[in-house]
């Protein structure tokens, strides 16, 4: 489904991934590991379009899209939940959904319920209560909710997630964690950037581990768990 | 943006209070409400950039003017009809924002500030030196014609018939105005001047977007200018010059861009308090700009705003809590 090979990235001069090469096969949650500046979120923004490419290929759904703009990217059917939970503070939750509904069916869902307004209602119900309250005035976990809600009404079949988890209190990472659980099942492909590595373990049916902007290693769940080298040198702190 | 409390009932009374108008007040005071309506259509589509859109133009003045200068000439040369006059008049303020906005949208802060400023500067110099088209600074006086509904004839010169007029053409054009606000685009606006990148990613084509507000605000700026226009039966360069550009800065300020009536009110406080000193003191720009200055330092969010805050303290004492 998403393909990135030998892709290198620059902030101006400041060369930030090197040869990053990753795939997301379809109704996959892939996790990309790694400690904080090692280039997780920018692989995000580089496959968002947000942080070009400067050289590499990104294939999504057998489209070269790494000259693509952001906006189509996003209607070929990529979402994109970043960490800093970008709601409209301003718009209320309903209107913040809203939002993120698409006018056309840009992505094809093949064979899978649409999310609807009301389907995130229901995985919500927290989103429901407070549909009229002004997103800025959401705590964390409701506001990461609010984000994931907006991209599923896009309906993306690929979603990407910056820390998802970060900064919230441990009950609100289960139900975090569950969510994404949910939006696996559906059959939309995943790929999650971690700092977490249980988080990872328990959703991933692949990992990455990503250090100074290199792919240092990739495997299962599994085979992580049982190499404390990879561990050692490149996650535990 | 609020709206989650906005009723009809105000806006129905306003609306009854205009209609009846001319029962209660003087031709001179009709003439001063027709230009605060026109004023509020031009201050309503600058908000489109400047509350909503979190936009800062210094070029407004050039739909207007452009506006205005089409709604003469095609009266003038080619005995349009007055509604048909102020459409293009519309059309022409929008041919100009899709002109310059390829340029402009691409722009934020300082830079849109300042090339919205210089195509203003560029329609000005050109109203003043093309005198052939335009009479340069002498300007072009035509007479408004009648308008012919049917059979019917009715006298736009009578002030009566012309408010009237002006009046139904800007309830028209404050209700799209209005609409738009709750339109997908009207949203992706709100959303644009929070944060364009988030616009973007969610799928939205924000050039396209941002130049189609863009061309909107100069129709609607364009309708403006051609009541205007056609109000002073006159047209000179004074409708593109930098005064103008920045008195519709200046209305949507004092009023507040953060509500979707704040320009109106400002624009209403503003001519009002223009006529006012006017008539009192020679130097009447030197209080209006002393009382600009006040608004700016402590009432950043406009008269609307004063009201909205003060509304909010009300509130929380109905409810016993302390006000902040």
């Amino acid at each position: 489904m998403l393909a990135l090979s030998d892709v290198n990235t620059y902030y101006d001069n400041s060369h930030i991934l090197h040869d990053v090469s990753l795939q997301v096969k379809s109704g996959e949650t892939v996790a990309l590991l790694g400690r904080n500046g090692v280039g997780k979120t920018t692989t995000m923004r580089t496959i968002m379009g947000l942080t070009p490419a400067r050289r590499g290929r990104i294939r999504f759904k057998d489209k070269d899209i790494e000259r693509w703009k952001p906006y189509q990217i996003a209607r070929a059917g990529i979402g994109f939940v970043p960490e800093e939970r970008w709601i409209f503070p301003t718009l209320t939750v309903h209107q913040n959904l809203l939002i993120g509904l698409k006018s056309e069916p840009y992505a094809s869902n093949q064979g899978l319920e649409p999310w609807s307004l009301e389907k995130c209602y229901d995985t919500f119900p927290s989103l429901k209560k407070r549909q009229f309250a002004k997103g800025g005035t959401l705590s964390g976990g409701e506001q990461q909710m609010l984000t994931i809600a907006r991209t599923l009404v896009g309906n993306p079949e690929l979603i990407l997630i910056d820390e998802p988890t970060e900064g919230l209190a441990p009950k609100i990472v289960d139900v975090v964690a569950e969510v994404i659980q949910t939006i696996a099942r559906q059959g939309i492909s995943v790929l999650l950037v971690e700092q977490k590595l249980s988080i990872a373990l328990e959703l991933a049916d692949r990992i990455y581990v990503i250090s100074k902007g290199m792919i240092q290693w990739h495997g299962t769940p599994e085979q992580l768990r049982s190499s404390e080298e990879v561990r050692k040198s490149y996650l535990e702190v | 943006m609020r709206r989650s409390r906005f009723t009809w009932l105000p806006i129905l009374l306003i609306i009854a209070l205009l209609l009846i108008l001319p029962k209660l007040v003087s031709e001179y005071r009709l003439n001063l409400v027709i230009t605060m309506m026109i004023y509020s259509i031009f201050a309503l589509s600058y908000n489109m950039l400047f509350g909503q859109g979190g936009l800062l133009s210094f070029g407004h003045a050039a739909y207007f003017g452009f506006g205005a200068y089409a709604t003469v000439i095609l009266i003038k040369h080619f005995s349009l009809s007055l509604p048909m006059g102020i459409l293009i008049g519309g059309l022409a303020g929008a041919f100009l924002g899709v002109t310059f906005g390829v340029f402009v949208v691409r722009m934020r802060g300082v830079s849109f500030a300042l090339l919205t400023l210089a195509f203003n500067q560029l329609i000005y110099v050109t109203a003043e030196k093309w005198r052939t088209v335009t009479g340069g600074e002498d300007g072009i006086a035509f007479m408004r014609p009648n308008l012919h509904l049917g059979g019917w004839e009715i006298d736009l010169w009578a002030t009566l018939n012309w408010y009237y007029f002006v009046l139904l053409v800007t309830v028209i054009c404050i209700g799209c105005l209005w609409y738009l606000t709750l339109t997908p685009l009207g949203r992706l606006n709100l959303c644009m001047r929070e944060n364009e990148e988030r616009a973007s990613f969610i799928g939205f084509n924000t050039y396209a977007s941002r130049l189609l507000i863009y061309t909107l605000a100069g129709f609607f700026a364009g309708v403006a200018g051609g009541l205007a226009a056609a109000f002073q039966e006159f047209v000179t360069t004074t409708f593109i010059n930098l005064d103008k550009a920045t008195d519709v800065l200046m209305m949507t300020f004092i009023g507040g861009g953060g509500t979707f009536f704040g320009p109106v009110i400002g624009a209403c406080a503003l001519t009002l308090v223009n006529d006012l000193l006017s008539s009192w003191i020679e130097r009447w720009a030197i209080v209006q700009g002393g009382l600009f200055i006040l608004l700016v330092l402590y009432a950043p969010n406009g008269l609307s705003g004063i009201y909205l805050s003060l509304r909010e303290q009300w509130d929380k004492r109905k409810r016993g809590e302390q006000p902040s």
